[in-house]
């Protein structure tokens, strides 16, 4: 990231290489519409672009990205509205096109559940699950990215999977 | 708080039976690092399971997407004058060129034909030269018209001739007895007209031609050559009774035409 800083731009496309599958997951976990992760994902390395002289190298460079992706992923559900209305509200909807997303995602009962569970989260707690996942629980870098110490970010995901927890339970009483 | 305390807490919540108080009391010790999320079994099984689910690959729309991205913020090649100009630019490229140069030149020393035979081949061309020159002067004495004419004929072939060829052209056009030879002498001097002394000798070779058909042969030629010094000796010729009245009337059209 550093030469890309000094103008190496071909260089980016070794990053965005590497991680452009873990941002495509996150954005993916986050809406469920591939068209749409792409976007977001191509809306993240357009901000490296162009914030590429912020990224001063003493920090790790993923953290750096999904630092940037966050910021990508709030502002994207906060110019649509519509879409940041109450999960609940969504639930119904997603539930009718859960059998499309499920063939795409998941192929066995159990990981339907998780997903459609996911799904039913509220975005605080589905987004520290997704980038617990895809920080590979690197639970210092995540507290970086949402500016809070690790042992607030370790009760959060504490707090999220209990949530996922009795969620699943609700699914999996209802199947 | 003792180990055993914390081991008691995380067994009440694996079972599912820990109070709102205790998981607080737990969320506490988490934050603190003193319990780690992965004690926690149910939880545990289900952030495994998060992680191991598969995650859709995108499509070549993203990598296009990106290519187009890439394209369109690489800085334009501009040319920078100052900096190309600049002597740790110029000395690389003037080095090159003085190499290539010195290289090239030594290239075309080393390559040049073979100059050793040129002598040889000059030195014989001289000799045909000179053997073809002795055989016009020879034939030129001859008795027969015919290998005067000869004679006159391989001056064609030389490609530069001697002052000792022309002169004896010149004699045979003022000289000799036959005017065909005299003619064909003529017709061999043309090619020498640049000479100036040439000229010269043939302006003074007017006068002397008794032969009508020479006469007018030098006014045609004196005309071509634009020569407005011979008008003279043609006006010598025309107020010569003797001459016809068809090579006056000749000579007087190339008179026109010099005046």
């Amino acid at each position: 990231m550093s030469k890309v800083r000094d103008g190496d731009i071909d260089k980016l496309g070794l990053l965005f290489a590497r991680y452009k599958k873990p941002l495509y997951g996150f954005f993916y976990g986050m809406n469920k519409d591939s068209a749409l992760a792409e976007d977001l994902v191509q809306n993240v390395f357009f901000r490296i672009l162009k914030y590429r002289y912020l990224f001063r190298g003493d920090g790790d460079f993923r953290t750096w990205m999904f630092h940037i992706a966050r910021n990508v992923s709030h502002d994207h559900f906060r110019k649509n509205k519509l879409r940041k209305k109450d999960s609940i509200d969504n639930w119904q909807d997603r539930l009718s096109s859960h059998e499309d997303r499920s063939t795409l995602y998941v192929e066995d009962e159990e990981k339907e559940l998780l997903s459609l569970a996911m799904d039913r989260l509220p975005e605080d707690k589905k987004e520290i699950l997704l980038l617990s996942k895809f920080q590979d629980k690197k639970y210092k870098e995540i507290g970086d990215i949402l500016g809070c110490s690790e042992g607030a970010v370790k009760v959060k995901v504490f707090r999220a999977l209990q949530e996922l927890k009795e969620v699943y339970k609700k699914l999996e009483v209802r199947h | 708080m003792d180990k055993q305390r914390i081991e008691k807490l995380i067994e009440t919540f694996n079972t599912g039976k820990a109070s709102p108080a205790e998981i607080g009391e737990l969320e506490t010790l988490i934050e603190k690092s003193a319990v780690e999320l992965s004690a926690l079994s149910d939880l545990k099984v289900l952030q495994d399971r998060i992680f191991d689910a598969a995650v859709p690959e995108p499509t070549s729309r993203l990598d296009n997407q990106f290519l187009q991205l890439i394209s369109s913020h690489k800085p334009e090649a501009r040319i920078n004058w100052k900096q190309m100009f600049s002597w740790p630019n110029l000395v690389p490229r003037f080095s090159l060129a003085a190499v290539t140069l010195i290289a090239g030149l030594a290239a075309g020393y080393y390559l040049r034909p073979a100059t050793s035979a040129d002598p040889q081949i000059d030195q014989l061309s001289q000799q045909v030269t000179d053997l073809k020159e002795m055989m016009m002067l020879t034939l030129l004495q001859k008795e027969s018209a015919t290998d005067r004419l000869k004679a006159v004929n391989l001056t064609q072939e030389m490609s530069a001739a001697s002052e000792k060829v022309t002169g004896a052209l010149l004699s045979t056009l003022n000289n000799d007895s036959n005017v065909n030879v005299r003619l064909a002498a003529l017709d061999a001097l043309k090619a020498y007209t640049n000479d100036s002394d040439v000229r010269q000798s043939l302006i003074q070779s007017i006068a002397r031609q008794e032969s009508p058909l020479v006469q007018i042969a030098l006014a045609e030629l004196m005309a071509a050559l634009q020569e407005k010094s011979s008008v003279k000796e043609f006006e010598k010729i025309l107020k010569d009774d003797k001459t016809p009245r068809d090579t006056k009337k000749r000579i007087e059209e190339n008179i026109d035409v010099l005046i």
